[in-house]
């Protein structure tokens, strides 16, 4: 939710705060902000607003909270009483998921280009101006947070909120076709869906020459704007909204606004009554409520307040209910939650950490197999890679395969039923780069259907050129004969092995490098007079040699003391390796 | 379609009958060189009926017989040693040093930290259900915050790949009996594309403490001995506010930035601080569903994303680098 921070002050006049202090403690008290932005001489917030506060996507329940933080004023946008007539309107409500409407009907519009404030406003919040009523209607939505939509009522008499059982399609505002499912709340005229609840339809769409209109603010089942949303593949300001528990309760202040506004600028007359069906009203219930509780869920003394008093609480003895705008407001640690976020969290030291007395051990024994094989196989001169899980491929039988069902990265649907086969990736991935000679490991989860059951193991694989070493080395860390040798492979399932009652690994702290081009190898001969200190001649042109290209020195061959240092680079392209490579051995 | 399937076991039996490194080269060129069948199939795409499909179709062929050759020449190789450099011995060399993979090391720090804490490990599985996943973390079917996690499932709606490792802690909730401290690394998953800078797997740390008089100071403070534990003492952390389900209160909290320390950069997005996880004292509902009376106990949980962390830590850019097999470590250096 973005909100203009000067239009935000039309709300709380007496916020006297810079935006960027202003950021950081929505930030503190839930909203998290991530940056501002300076647009058109604005300074916007873009807030993340979670998904139990549906209040806070409006600039009214961000102002409540911030009323209670600053302790200053909200102050309400000015509504004038509206005179509505006797005329019903003609509105039938069939459907058990409308919650709350307010509708009226007016007349007289004189519909036109919107004024520039009214397009700037909506532009700052990423909506595209399309004509002052329908732009008022979204203007309301962003100042209460509950939607509300506008009908031409010369090209529908009649409106009828129903659940779809008889229509297959819709065409929306912008033309696209929706095609409908049983159950989808829909507004129709009897003859054809004209809206859904979430997004209006083209056939009952305000322009500049409508006259006459019905106009709705309502508050649904969340849950059935969810499915429709969601199974329509829709998704709206209105349906974000929608999908939540919004308050009914808001409607009357909203509704008069927006009917308020629409007769200031579209100098239009209210001909209609107002409609008010409220079937169930659920009042907020009141919450027991112990206040040392915040202290004991804090661990340190919060002070009385009068934070749940300024919040809109009732407060009788110890039962407290909150108001009805605050659905979120549940249980207790709910309450413990707005005294603390009002409180706050900054407040709290850090410098305490839990009591480190250790507690009875429920570690898994695996855990520390898994460590110890990590530790062995590095003291071996193995290198730990890791990959994806999910393969090409399966493996034989194939019906013992496990595969996703939805997953957009379709090419790997399989889950690897061994850990070879992620070891054969890694192994023509370094191919790749150039790099040879490479010992690596993974250790990691296998899976398979077995008997309709889902298995995964944890498996250690293990790749090494030199395939005696491969097995010398499996069997040095695993006293098993369950070492499964393939040419330069070897899996070995670690859950049937024997396991340590506790371990406690290694801290290495060791470099790893992203490859991003080819090694590069190049060999270099120099001859001496005598036997040389191979080492010495390593170090001497280790050093030789910027080491933010220099992968590895290794000597090839010595051959009656011409030595043959075989030089691999990489981070660098060819050309630049063979320059580095014959100035460092004198080659030219 | 019946085409494709022919060229498909006909492919099979080529590469399948190659026995040295050279025949197999031919059939390589044979079928995937510029002027190879599959080149010439797609060049064909446009003339198809269904121009789309047969062009998945040919794409999932092509992947399948690179693949093929790949295996294949793991076996030809053994045969004939094709490569010189693979089968020159080095005479002489520094010695040749193992590596751990910067998440390993990573979690590694984390693990100590906590044992120093007093905390277990814990684990769970990855092909999790509904129930551990989500409705005993205070998730229901239809709960709002379902939309932020899309899930890749194995058999919808019952089974998926966990989308956190908040499952480990419904699992332990479960089985264990308090009071317990446990940490949990684990890889998860999100049905999301893969990018140089988004992935569909994630790697999270998680951890809870369930005792009789826990606190969110309790929570704060094992954060911040954390955060100095890894970046020393100057280290400036933020906590705050943040909702999620399965916990009440709930905190999030932030590092100040590495790179900018407050002042706002592109790596923070101008906010000066870079989010890290979130924590809470576990909702009453997660330990009532667990069997476990809140009235008695009371516990806090957090989750930790590594992935960022490792990355800025590791010098690492583009994210498919941590599983996508062009991580290396120089085999003489630590
Ligand atoms: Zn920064």
């Amino acid at each position: 939710m973005k909100i203009i921070y000067s239009h935000l002050k039309t709300w709380l006049p007496d916020l006297a705060i810079d935006a960027k202090k202003l950021r950081d403690d929505l930030t503190l008290i839930g909203h998290f902000s991530s940056g501002y932005e300076e647009i058109d001489s604005e300074i916007i917030l873009d807030l993340e607003i979670r998904q139990n506060r549906a209040d806070c996507l409006g600039y009214y329940g961000i102002a409540r909270d911030l009323a209670v933080f600053y302790k200053i004023n909200l102050v309400l946008p000015q509504i004038n009483t509206i005179n509505y007539s006797n005329t019903p309107v003609p509105i039938t409500i069939s459907s058990p998921d409308v919650h709350r409407i307010q509708a009226t009907s007016i007349s007289n519009i004189k519909n036109s280009l919107p004024p520039d404030w009214l397009i700037r406003f909506l532009k700052l919040h990423d909506i595209n101006s399309i004509n002052t009523l329908v732009d008022l209607t979204n203007f309301i939505m962003l100042e209460w947070g509950i939607p509300c939509h506008a009908f031409d009522t010369n090209k529908s008499t009649k409106l009828i909120w129903e659940n779809n059982q008889r229509y297959s399609e819709f065409i929306s505002l912008d033309g696209t076709k929706i095609k409908l499912q049983p159950q989808n709340l829909v507004i129709s005229d009897g003859k054809e869906v004209l809206s859904l609840s979430f997004i209006g339809g083209q056939n009952s769409g305000i322009n500049l020459d409508t006259t006459d209109s019905i106009l709705e603010m309502a508050v649904y089942n969340r849950s059935r704007v969810r499915n429709d949303s969601r199974s329509l593949k829709t998704i709206t300001e209105a349906s974000i909204r929608l999908d939540k528990e919004l308050d009914t309760e808001t409607i009357p202040l909203a509704f008069s606004h927006l009917i308020s506004l629409i007769l200031k600028h579209c100098h239009a007359i209210v001909s209609g009554k107002l409609l008010d069906v409220y079937p169930v009203k659920i009042p907020p219930l009141p919450i027991a409520f112990d206040s040392q509780k915040p202290s004991l869920y804090a661990g340190i003394d919060i002070p009385q307040n009068d934070t749940l008093k300024r919040l809109g609480c009732t407060i009788k003895n110890n039962l407290i209910t909150p108001p009805s705008l605050r659905k979120d407001l549940t249980i207790e640690e709910d309450l413990i939650e707005e005294i603390l976020r009002f409180y706050g969290y900054n407040k709290i030291p850090t410098d305490q950490p839990v009591d480190p007395t250790p507690l009875p051990d429920i570690t898994p024994p695996i855990l520390y197999l898994i460590e110890k094989l990590k530790d062995d196989l590095v003291a071996l001169g193995y290198d730990e890679v890791r990959s994806w899980p999910l393969v090409r491929h399966c493996e034989e039988p194939c019906d013992a395969a496990i595969s996703t069902q939805n997953s957009i990265n379709s090419d790997y649907p399989y889950l690897r039923q061994s850990i070879i086969q992620s070891l054969q990736n890694q192994y023509f991935q370094y191919e790749k780069y150039k790099l040879i000679n490479q010992k690596f490991y993974e250790i990691g989860k296998i899976f398979s259907l077995e008997n309709g059951q889902y298995i995964e193991k944890y498996a250690l694989g293990m790749y090494n050129s030199d395939s005696e070493e491969l097995s010398r080395d499996a069997r040095s860390c695993v006293s098993t004969d369950k070492i499964k040798l393939d040419g330069s492979f070897a899996q070995i399932i670690l859950d049937d092995l024997p396991k340590p009652d506790k371990y406690i690994p290694q801290i290495i702290n060791n470099t790893a490098i992203e490859l991003t081009s080819q090694i590069i190898t190049l060999d270099a001969n120099v001859s001496y007079d005598s036997p040389q200190d191979s080492t010495k001649l390593i170090e001497k042109y280790t050093s030789l040699i910027d080491p933010s290209i220099l992968w590895s020195i290794e000597i090839a061959d010595i051959y009656q003391n011409r030595y043959t240092f075989r030089v691999s680079y990489y981070n660098c392209d060819a050309l630049t390796a063979k320059k580095v490579h014959l100035n460092t051995f004198n080659l030219n | 379609m019946d085409n494709l399937s022919k060229i498909q076991s006909e492919s099979k039996t080529k590469i399948k009958t190659a026995t040295t490194s050279a025949e197999l080269e031919k059939v390589h060129i044979e079928l995937l060189g510029r002027h190879g069948l599959l080149h010439k199939l797609f060049s064909d795409i446009k003339n198809q009926p269904d121009p789309k499909a047969y062009g998945q179709q040919l794409n999932r062929l092509k992947n399948e017989i690179e693949e093929l050759i790949n295996k294949k020449s793991l076996s030809v190789e053994t045969h004939d040693r094709a490569s010189p450099q693979k089968n020159n011995k080095t005479v002489f060399s520094l010695p040749k040093l193992g590596h751990l993979h910067p998440i390993t090391i990573t979690e590694r720090q984390l693990n100590e930290l906590f044992r120093k804490l007093g905390f277990s490990l814990y684990d769970g599985p990855e092909i999790e259900t509904d129930e551990y996943c989500f409705q005993r973390l205070n998730v229901p079917i239809d709960h709002p915050s379902r939309e932020m996690q899309d899930s890749i499932y194995i058999h919808e709606p019952e089974h998926l790949l966990r989308t956190q490792t908040s499952s480990i802690e419904a699992r332990l909730l479960t089985q264990e009996k308090p009071p317990f401290k446990a940490a949990f690394p684990g890889r998860t998953y999100r049905n999301e594309k893969v990018t140089k800078s988004n992935h569909f797997i994630f790697h999270q740390y998680q951890g809870v403490a369930v005792d009789k008089n826990i606190t969110l100071k309790d929570a704060i403070g094992t954060f911040n001995t954390l955060f100095k534990g890894l970046y020393g003492n100057d280290v400036h952390a933020r906590y705050r506010c943040k909702y999620y389900p399965e916990v009440e209160p709930g905190m999030g909290f932030d590092l100040e930035c590495f790179s900018c320390h407050g002042a706002g950069c592109s790596i923070c997005k101008g906010a000066g601080w870079i989010e890290m996880g979130g924590a809470g004292i576990i909702h009453p509902k997660v330990l009532t569903m667990a069997g476990i009376d809140p009235k008695i106990w009371r516990g806090f949980a957090f989750a930790l994303g590594l992935d960022r962390w490792v990355m800025a830590k590791f010098n690492i850019k583009d994210i498919r680098t941590l599983l996508g097999g062009n991580l290396a470590y120089k085999p003489n250096e630590p």
